[in-house]
């Protein structure tokens, strides 16, 4: 089937199976490779996108669903100010160890950050409950994502 | 509806959460899929006539964002905000969560212990039954090929009546309740006028446990009573042994559980 949606802002047209996922549809057919297969199921979160500006599992979206709406990936989000600032804070805070997870925890912070430009410790560890990071380097994650969102609120 | 009746095979799909990894394990096979996340008209929270109605396809995160239910119903909200990630909530809705069917699912004891009944249209009919009646068996429900759940109602708690979800899993977030428990108190003066107790993952479907709500209809709440109600709530389940937690576990749970949620319940009564 013909599917025609926005992808990082621009309208494409593509070709899909009906039983295919968005993460398939992404990564096999349009290249868009920081979006990351881990555990095909929901639960690791190196998936997530935006769909129509929410953080959702891409394994889980059949493609056919996205027609006529919205998906971003890190790819069209990188040069927004609030992901540039978060880029740098995990690179400063040392947030990447394997980077497998990296990308979806962005995402993940990208949408709480873009909903509470002023997270609390709590809130910020509940955004990315659904984001595994096996080489569990958590605490500068989330110290990354707290000096982000302070930085964006020109309190550094 | 009608391609619900015709199609050999068809299931309806809405947000997929539960569904899509149990496709690819081929524990489901289904022909046709019915996506059901497309139709707007069954997205909604409203108050009507004395009730809150949810459509079905309201997302878990909409039950989060809403003022409604966690101000009328904070058990229905505590529900939703333990479930799974943000990802998850985003897509997963109340109509999923209870037409799968999952014994251990998170919205059942809440909207069972708040009296709810979910409506079950099909192409010539429509009606309502209790939302314990969705259930059949795990994760069977009870509605013919052809049926839909549309939406749940509820009557909106009266001053004077608290709820409380209560939950525990093998971890903090994104985990699936070993038990889970919702309680509903309504209270005149220092007078019981009215309680319910849910419980899920303690047997084949939620239950509900009226043996313990008529132990407190009529009397005067106090923390010894809850105790005696909630012992007995861990009498009437009937929990199994599986991978995630033993029969014996899931009884002690559900005394803790009950307790929890009916104190919760009991200190959000304002009377």
């Amino acid at each position: 089937m013909t599917l025609r949606f926005k992808l990082n802002g621009e309208w494409i047209e593509c070709e899909a199976e009906h039983n295919e996922t968005l993460l398939d549809l992404l990564r096999e057919r349009l290249g868009v490779k920081s979006v990351k297969r881990g555990c095909n199921v929901g639960e690791c979160g190196a998936c997530t996108v935006l769909l129509d500006g929410e953080p959702v599992n891409s394994c889980l979206v059949l493609a056919p669903l996205v027609e006529g709406r919205s998906v971003e990936t890190l790819e069209g989000l990188r040069d927004k100010p609030v992901m540039r600032e978060l880029i740098e804070a995990f690179v400063e805070d040392g947030a990447i160890q394997c980077g497998f997870c990296t990308p979806g925890m962005l995402i993940s912070a990208y949408a709480l950050l873009s909903r509470n430009p002023k997270p609390s410790e709590e809130e910020v560890r509940r955004a990315i409950a659904g984001n595994l990071c096996r080489c569990t380097g958590y605490v500068n994650i989330v110290k990354a994502i707290l000096d982000a969102s302070e930085r964006l609120r020109g309190e550094d | 509806m009608e391609l619900l009746a015709t199609l050999e095979k068809a299931k309806p799909i809405a947000g997929g959460t539960d569904l899509i990894p149990l496709m690819r394990e081929v524990e489901v096979e289904v022909e046709h899929l019915i996506d059901l996340g497309g139709i707007g008209e069954l997205r909604f929270i409203e108050e009507e006539d004395g009730y809150i109605r949810i459509g079905a396809t309201t997302t878990l995160s909409d039950l989060v964002d809403s003022t409604l239910i966690a101000s009328k119903a904070p058990a229905l909200w505590e529900a939703a905000s333990s479930m799974g990630s943000v990802q998850i909530r985003n897509r997963g809705t109340i109509g999923g969560n209870l037409c799968n069917a999952s014994p251990a699912a998170d919205l059942a004891p809440p909207l069972i212990a708040l009296g709810a009944e979910a409506e079950i249209r099909s192409v010539d009919e429509a009606r309502w039954i209790p939302v314990e009646e969705v259930f059949a068996g795990p994760k069977v429900n009870s509605l013919a090929g052809d049926e839909l759940l549309t939406s749940v109602r509820f009557k909106i708690p009266p001053r004077g009546a608290g709820s409380a979800f209560e939950k525990i899993g093998r971890r903090r977030g994104v985990t699936l309740a070993l038990v889970n428990a919702a309680a509903y108190i309504e209270l005149e003066g220092e007078t019981c006028r009215s309680a319910r107790i849910a419980l899920g993952a303690v047997a084949e479907r939620p239950l509900r446990l009226r043996e313990a709500e008529g132990r407190l209809m009529g009397e005067r709440v106090s923390e010894e009573l809850i105790e005696e109600v909630s012992e007995l709530c861990s009498k009437l389940v009937r929990p199994i042994d599986d991978v995630r937690a033993s029969a014996w576990y899931r009884k002690e749970m559900s005394r803790v559980l009950s307790r929890k949620a009916l104190l919760r319940a009991w200190r959000r009564c304002e009377v």
